[in-house]
């Protein structure tokens, strides 16, 4: 017996000593519910935007995923009680939130568009592309509570009737409704879910798209914890890669009909 | 997890800018659900079945369900509808307002009614009997006896329901409306501070909780003052 147990342990000994070294594992922090940026097929499997970025890193830095599905209100304050280590979550790379965390390179643009109903033909900005404040007036304006959009509208028209909502769906559900005339939000997820269905037919985007860097950031990036300097370096790269080898357009390309990051960035098809 | 006790001091006059609302919602519904709850009173008390049984069912509904879903039912449910969005109701529909202060007074007519019932029948019948007696007629008995007897028994429930309708006002700001949470969310999403903005919030209640509390034990002394205390 006493025989047996030494020559199982020096076989376990013997496979460890002969096995490569494991790969690291690197936990992910998402909301999981962010289609089609990061979501659960019905399958079960992780999908989107956010997680195929997340994969291309893991792939080229040579490290295994894992996924942890967080809120978001929670997200930042997780990364920090090293809940798991990057958030790749659509996080807009802002001020604010540099003070707490670091970020890469953006990997998709970050930008805000304002949608109305076709019929009243609105004409809300210049030839410039700039907003025309008068042209708000007694316009009810629906916008995301505490959202990069909120900011901008703040800024460029004090005036505006702002309604405030926690999330895109119940604000679209009631621009459909006619409680609110206007909405600024992502263009990508109104596009998806709301103007290539039925319900957002009688709709269409009535601003050119809104980035300015002072208020949207340099665009949507990859986060995680301050002095790690080393792996910061080592996803820029990866995410420089994904770039310049067509990898983050062809990721755009399954979820929209038009490119989504930053170096090709065209505007949502009308 | 750091505590900033000066955020509270900073986010009390940006939530009290909520409080003209949050008091608005307050009387307003608490207005409308009174004369509802009055009506609705009269039929439960009825001897007819025809108005007995709508009384009811309207209770039994308003009372057993979440108010978060009557105010979501009116709010994104009605306009679902085509035609209520043609309807001259529309107008007032469309405010979340208005819903909200639809949904606050339905809801609170079936307990405000209830409230009243339970005044009613504690009217000692033997006052009632000694106004018959006394040749008072039914309205007389209704209005002179039971009525403000009824009122006097119930103001203890009904000062407790008040102060459930200032916190439920709360909800209306689930459909946008800036009430005092409603302005304390948005500063929490802007500060990743829940703990100091919400405190500050619930400071500004607790002062209209005890100033509701101590109206109504004022208004109950005065309405017992005939009461020789043993």
């Amino acid at each position: 017996m006493k025989f047996m147990t030494g020559l199982l342990s020096a076989a376990i000994v013997g496979l460890a000593v002969a096995m490569p070294a494991q790969a690291e594992t690197l936990r992910v922090g998402m909301e999981c519910t962010y289609a089609p940026f990061n979501y659960r097929t019905p399958e079960g499997e992780m999908a989107g935007y956010d997680v195929d970025v997340a994969k291309g890193i893991a792939e080229r830095i040579g490290v295994d995923l894992d996924y942890v599905c967080q809120e978001w209100d929670g997200m930042i304050p997780s990364l920090l009680a090293n809940k798991f280590d990057l958030i790749v979550a659509s996080m807009s790379i802002t001020e604010e939130r540099k003070q707490k965390i670091d970020f890469s390179i953006p990997y998709r643009v970050s930008v805000g568009r304002i949608l109305g109903s076709k019929e009243a033909s609105l004409k809300l900005f210049d030839e410039a592309g700039n907003p025309i404040p008068d042209a708000f007036n007694g316009l009810r304006f629906g916008v995301e509570r505490a959202s990069t959009y909120a900011k901008w509208v703040e800024a460029k028209l004090p005036g505006a009737e702002i309604s405030l909502y926690d999330g895109a769906q119940p604000m679209l559900l009631d621009l459909q409704n006619g409680r609110i005339d206007i909405a600024i939000t992502n263009p990508m997820k109104a596009y998806l879910d709301f103007l290539s269905k039925e319900n957002g037919a009688g709709f269409e985007f009535v601003s050119p798209p809104i980035d300015e860097v002072e208020y949207f950031g340099p665009g949507v990036g990859v986060g995680l914890r301050k002095g790690n300097d080393e792996l910061l370096a080592k996803i820029d790269t990866a995410l420089d890669e994904m770039i310049k080898d067509g990898s983050l357009e062809k990721y755009s390309l399954q979820y929209f009909p038009f490119s989504i990051h930053p170096s090709n960035w065209k505007g949502v098809g009308q | 997890m750091s505590f900033d006790l000066s955020l509270i001091a900073v986010s009390l006059p940006k939530i009290l800018q909520g409080l003209g609302l949050t008091l608005n919602l307050l009387a307003v519904s608490t207005l409308f659900g009174l004369i509802l709850a009055v009506g609705i009173l009269l039929m439960r008390l009825s001897r007819r079945a025809w108005l007995v049984w709508p009384a009811k069912a309207y209770i039994y509904f308003f009372r057993g369900t979440p108010l978060l879903v009557q105010l979501f039912v009116i709010y994104h449910g009605l306009p679902q509808f085509g035609f209520i969005r043609q309807s001259v109701l529309w107008p007032l529909l469309r405010e979340p307002y208005w819903c909200s202060v639809i949904a606050l007074s339905l809801n609170t007519a079936a307990y405000v009614s209830e409230i009243l019932r339970g005044g009613v029948l504690g009217v000692d019948k033997g006052l009632i009997e000694a106004g018959k007696a006394l040749g008072l007629s039914k309205f007389q008995r209704t209005s002179r006896i039971t009525a403000p007897l009824a009122v006097r028994l119930a103001l203890p429930a009904y000062s407790n329901e008040i102060v459930s309708m200032l916190k439920s006002t709360a909800l209306a700001s689930t459909v946008t409306l800036m009430e005092m949470t409603g302005v304390a969310r948005t500063i929490v999403a802007d500060t990743f501070a829940p703990y100091e903005i919400f405190i500050a919030a619930t400071i500004i209640y607790l002062v209209l909780v005890w100033i509701i509390q101590t109206g109504f034990t004022l208004v109950e002394t005065y309405a017992n003052r005939h009461v020789r205390k043993t």
